[in-house]
């Protein structure tokens, strides 16, 4: 087992004390709640949609670990203007850049604060569950 | 007793929480807590509001010690026993603070580990801590042990307690991981207060077994009710 320090690099601890589109939209099309029932991590996503289907506002609110919290922060720095398509794509691309150490998704460079989870297993939910919410709100519209 | 005050303590014995009056047995005259707040056309000072508190949350009722002429009547509610994570040790500590006499909840938001398979007959509730004890109205008859092995749930759950009368504030822990746990916890702003945690938890029997830990924090807990925390 790698550190685990190794982890909670000041990267991680900056973006997830930045918080960045932490709170919640006056007037969303579609939300979703999702929990990790094994470590009580929860992430509420909100947003709202254009015709086209892609975000035009997003916004979430996380309990949970720095790992969750962070990736919500990424979420909130990058997913605007992205579709239901795209974040399927990126979601797919965080799954392999923590189990199989790919680079990060094209736009999405960031997410490469993420690579030193791969040697953490039980974490890589800590940072898949925004995105699943967000997929999960995406699809509800 | 005037019936305008008799209605105050109606309202708060009403409202659920632990009541006492106190009655000058010279003149009448008398004072009401309702667990938070005191009223009334009775002064007490500091120490006798302290003594008074004291007999309210071990329900006791009779003469102030110390005092010769006031009269405590004390109208506590079971004391409640908020256990934050539901883990092994809780497994068992949930049902025998329950026979104790104490009405007992258990807070998790991992729904693996707060199943009513693993607590049956037990108050569960699937929120995060701090959420959970805001919803709870905690006071001075209760008692909140943080169990989860896990300082992102451990940590708010013990900052809410240490912002409530809660009588009793306990954390699993060894010395190493309490002192990590007091850094944290002053930094986010409740340094004043982390000397009230009782860690490492429940009174030193050298069980070392979940079961023989969960009667260590119980005995702890029923100690502090009736000794306070010295």
């Amino acid at each position: 087992m790698a550190d685990a320090s190794a982890i909670y690099h000041q990267a991680i601890k900056s973006l997830a004390s930045d918080a960045v589109g932490h709170g919640a939209l006056a007037a969303p099309d579609a939300r979703a709640f999702l929990d990790n029932p094994l470590c009580g991590d929860c992430v509420e996503m909100q947003v709202t949609t254009l015709r086209s289907g892609a975000i035009s506002a997003l916004a979430h609110h996380v309990r949970g670990c720095l790992l969750c919290r962070a990736a919500a922060s990424v979420i909130g720095k990058h997913a605007t203007g992205a579709t239901a398509a795209d974040i399927e794509r990126v979601s797919a691309g965080v799954i392999e850049l923590l189990q199989k150490q790919a680079p990060a998704p094209a736009g999405w460079e960031e997410l490469a604060v993420f690579a030193p989870v791969h040697g953490h297993p039980s974490r890589y939910r800590c940072v898949q569950l925004p995105f699943e919410a967000l997929l999960a709100a995406l699809r509800s519209t | 007793m005037k019936w305008a005050f008799y209605e105050r303590l109606q309202t708060a014995i009403a409202a659920g929480g632990s009541t006492a009056v106190v009655t000058r047995l010279s003149d009448g005259a008398q004072a009401l807590f309702d667990g938070t707040r005191w009223d009334g056309a009775l002064a007490l000072d500091d120490d006798q509001r302290a003594g008074v508190q004291r007999m309210l949350i071990g329900d006791r009722s009779g003469i102030l010690p110390g005092s010769d002429q006031l009269f405590v009547r004390s109208y506590a509610r079971p004391p409640r026993l908020i256990v934050v994570g539901a883990a092994h040790i809780s497994q068992f500590l949930a049902p025998m603070a329950a026979l104790a006499g104490f009405e007992v909840v258990v807070i998790d938001p991992r729904r693996a580990f707060a199943t009513t398979e693993r607590f049956a007959g037990v108050r569960l509730i699937n929120a995060w801590p701090d959420e959970a004890l805001e919803t709870l109205k905690l006071d001075s008859t209760c008692a909140v042990v943080t169990l989860t092995h896990d300082p992102k749930l451990d940590d708010p759950a013990l900052i809410a307690a240490l912002n409530s009368p809660a009588y009793y504030v306990g954390a699993l822990g060894s010395t190493r991981t309490h002192a990590k746990r007091v850094a944290r916890l002053t930094e986010a702003g409740v340094g004043d207060k982390v000397a009230r945690i009782h860690a490492p938890v429940g009174l030193d029997l050298g069980g070392r077994a979940p079961r023989e830990i969960a009667v260590s924090i119980l005995a702890e807990v029923v100690q502090v009710r009736y000794k306070g925390a010295n």
